[in-house]
């Protein structure tokens, strides 16, 4: 590239080819005061390894801000910024557009610099949706935005959010004598919305931090590949589902082995499974949503009548999406079209 | 007129509802002889996170005015009475960056008391408890830590058992009948629960603690920056890149120099070098970047760091190769790679001690799967009627997956 006309250029991440090849160096470090077993730490490390030096990360309030940088102290090896509640997409935004003006007028040495923003499901699925709606229209800036959805509030102590899963256990949503069940709403499918709804963005992956070698080349993908891109990441949260933390590679296998959460990418509108999702799409039997459910405290109250109607939607993603697990579109069947001309 | 200040030192959300039932039934058994009482937790502890240690008060006056004076206080500086329902605890406490370890008997007054759960003789709790420079009293109650989550709480007694030994050592503030009166006025009070707490009351352990003993080491501790030394925009610098270990070889991450986790944790990895298969998997799955890489391409747990989570114990393929051992049977932080470099037969033999023993030394950290509480409860009940005394230990030694 032209020092005076930086395009949008990107760094080429090639993928990982095998645990062996990850990169050795940490860009986050220890020293946050996260739960024991905190699956989105993790991801933490994994995205920011991934991703390499050249990186900033801007981070939304929720545990990873909170929990990571307590008291003027940080794990951060590379350059980090926090930014308020709903605004990742704004903030990733314009750091790539500032970067960008600074090296077009030479005030900046000309490079791609990856520009990562984080979001909690409550930061980003709830509140910073429109920002990051926004940010995913805006094609001449590169900037990835990760979703690190541990399905509540977690960081003020589990409260209800949209991504919380059908009849949890949350502060908001406490199972009482009466009432069984509070949280009736099914979870938002974020990734499929960001996909299905911004034509300009061109990648688009859900990932999980048990696979990590798979979830540190989706992330090279995106960063590769360029724009505005967003990865859906689901992480187990010992606090909020309460479980042994020992369990959380576990419990993030069983979400995928279940079905309950699938692997997969958009890359230019072209659906790709992976992982053990790519085996369930072929045919492989999924293993029972109770496997999952019933080794969090968070489902402790379930019923086999609650068991059963989470298990019914599930196979529903499956069975009668247009595009499983991806996009809850049906086509009308042919008896259904008949009834409607009539 | 007097007061009667309690602190429960606990381990954040395993024992969250554990500290605040003995909290609450403090206050409300002081009520039930009349007196005025609050409960509340330490501010800056929430908000809370698994394991890291946090701290609930309970303040018991004679009078209302008392207690207003003692309230006005932003927390209490001087405890009568320091709860300690976890003894690993007893190492000390940090609980946020530079806060440096702070012991646990650090706010007890001069002849107060530290009531403990635990199952480790005296002396091998006054090895791990910090020296104090005034004499005190430490009391035990025969118990192992009791861990749950958030949401669904284990019913093993452990909060009337406090309490029934609470009022053995503050007598004059709570009465052993206005505690069982209290707790069989909580929901979650019972009959049974009553009689755990009058066996307390008669089965506590107690023994006076001279200037002259505990452990001898002076707590680390770190310089705050002033207001002053502050950057523009409150930035700070960056943690500096890792270096290899040696001669180019292997991988040492950089960490947060001001927040160190030796405290957060309950159990740690011991690692068998020698059947160490180099597989990484419990270096790329550590949350807390705990495993550096050895020159050899083996992984050394750093304990700086690691906060005892055992996520490396479940991931690891081969048996006994990281093996998660209570934080009680150790004395130190030292190297477990460079004990091992030094002596393979002798680090064998150690080895072999710290895990030979899993039935014993292994705790629970939680909810693994749906009626595991009540499973490890009726054990206990099963065998021994209404007495519920030492705890369960060995639960779940055989569980290394569900």
């Amino acid at each position: 590239m032209a020092e005076t006309t930086f395009g949008n250029a990107t760094q080429v991440l090639e993928p990982f080819r095998g645990i062996k090849k990850v990169t050795l160096e940490e860009y986050f470090t220890s020293g946050h005061r996260t739960c024991q077993g905190c699956e989105s730490a993790l991801v933490m490390k994994l995205m920011v390894k991934a991703a390499g030096p050249r990186t900033i990360v801007l981070g939304s309030t929720g545990c990873m801000y909170v929990a990571n940088t307590t008291y003027y102290t940080t794990p951060w090896v590379v350059p980090w910024m926090h930014t308020q509640l709903g605004s990742s997409g704004s903030a990733a935004l314009g750091t790539a557009a500032g970067l960008k003006a600074l090296m077009r007028k030479g005030k900046m040495k000309a490079e791609p610099i990856n520009v990562i923003a984080f979001c909690g499901d409550g930061g980003g699925a709830d509140m910073g949706l429109g920002a990051i709606s926004a940010t995913l229209t805006h094609k001449e800036y590169n900037s990835l935005i990760l979703l690190y959805d541990n399905e509540s509030y977690a960081n003020t102590d589990i409260q209800l959010s949209g991504m919380t899963p059908y009849g949890a256990h949350t502060t908001f949503s406490p199972p009482g004598k009466v009432h069984r069940l509070i949280h009736k709403r099914w979870k938002k499918n974020v990734a499929g919305l960001m996909a299905a709804g911004h034509p300009e963005c061109r990648y688009v992956a859900t990932v999980c931090a048990s696979y990590a070698v798979e979830m540190m080349n989706k992330v090279r993908r995106a960063l590769t590949i360029g724009g505005p891109t967003f990865i859906h990441s689901l992480d187990p949260c010992p606090k909020g589902w309460d479980y042994d933390p020992m369990l959380s590679h576990e419990l993030g296998e069983l979400a995928i082995e279940t079905g309950i959460f699938p692997l997969y990418e958009v890359e230019d509108g072209v659906v790709k499974y992976y992982g053990k999702t790519k085996a369930i799409v072929e045919g492989r039997p999924r293993k029972p949503v109770r496997d999952y459910l019933l080794k969090q405290g968070r489902f402790a109250h379930f019923t086999e009548e609650d068991l059963a109607y989470f298990q019914e939607k599930v196979d529903q993603q499956w069975e009668q999406w247009e595009i499983p697990g991806v996009v809850p579109f049906r086509k009308l069947d042919a008896a259904q079209a008949a009834l409607n001309v009539k | 007129m007097s007061a009667l200040i309690c602190e429960v030192v606990y381990r954040g959300i395993f024992q969250k509802n554990l500290a605040a039932r003995i909290v609450r039934g403090i206050v409300l058994s002081a009520r039930k002889s009349e007196r005025w009482g609050i409960a509340f937790g330490r501010y800056g502890d929430s908000p809370q996170r698994n394991g890291i240690p946090a701290k609930d008060f309970a303040i018991v006056a004679d009078t209302k005015e008392e207690l207003e004076q003692n309230m006005a206080r932003y927390e209490p500086k001087h405890v009568d009475v320091t709860i300690c329902v976890d003894d690993t605890l007893s190492k000390g406490v940090e609980s946020w960056a530079w806060y440096g370890l702070q012991p646990i008997n650090r706010l007890t007054v001069p002849n107060g008391t530290v009531l403990m759960t635990s199952l480790q003789p005296f002396d091998a709790l006054l090895k791990d408890i910090h020296k104090k420079d005034a004499p005190y009293k430490l009391s035990l109650i025969r118990a192992k830590a009791s861990f749950s989550g958030l949401w669904v709480y284990k019913e093993d007694h452990t909060e009337v058992r406090i309490l029934g030994a609470l009022a053995k050592i503050a007598p004059s503030f709570l009465t052993l009948d206005a505690v069982a009166e209290a707790i069989k006025e909580m929901e979650w009070g019972s009959e049974l629960k009553v009689a755990s707490a009058r066996k307390a009351f008669d089965r506590m352990e107690t023994r006076e603690v001279k200037i002259t003993e505990g452990n001898p080491e002076v707590p680390y501790a770190f310089q705050m920056p002033k207001w002053w030394e502050m950057r523009e925009g409150v930035t700070i610098p960056a943690i500096p890149i890792g270096k290899p270990k040696e001669g180019g070889q292997g991988y040492v991450p950089e960490r947060n120099p001001y927040f160190k986790k030796f405290s957060t944790r309950t159990m740690r990895p011991v690692i068998d070098f020698d059947t160490c298969v180099k597989c990484n998997l419990c270096w790329i799955a550590c949350p807390d970047s705990v495993f550096d890489v050895m020159p050899d391409g083996t992984f050394d747990a750093n304990m700086e760091a690691c906060c005892g989570c055992g996520v490396c114990e479940a991931v690891c393929p081969v048996e006994d190769c990281i093996t998660m051992v209570n934080e009680s049977a150790f004395d130190d932080n030292a190297s477990q790679w460079e004990a091992w470099r030094k002596d393979k037969a002798g680090y064998k033999t150690w080895l072999g001690a710290k895990i030979g023993d899993k039935k014993t030394t292994v705790r629970s950290h939680g909810f693994r799967f749906r009626g595991q509480y009540d499973e490890e409860i009726k054990h206990d009940l099963d065998s021994g009627g209404v007495e519920i005394t030492a705890g369960i230990p060995g639960e779940n030694a055989d569980r290394k997956t569900v």
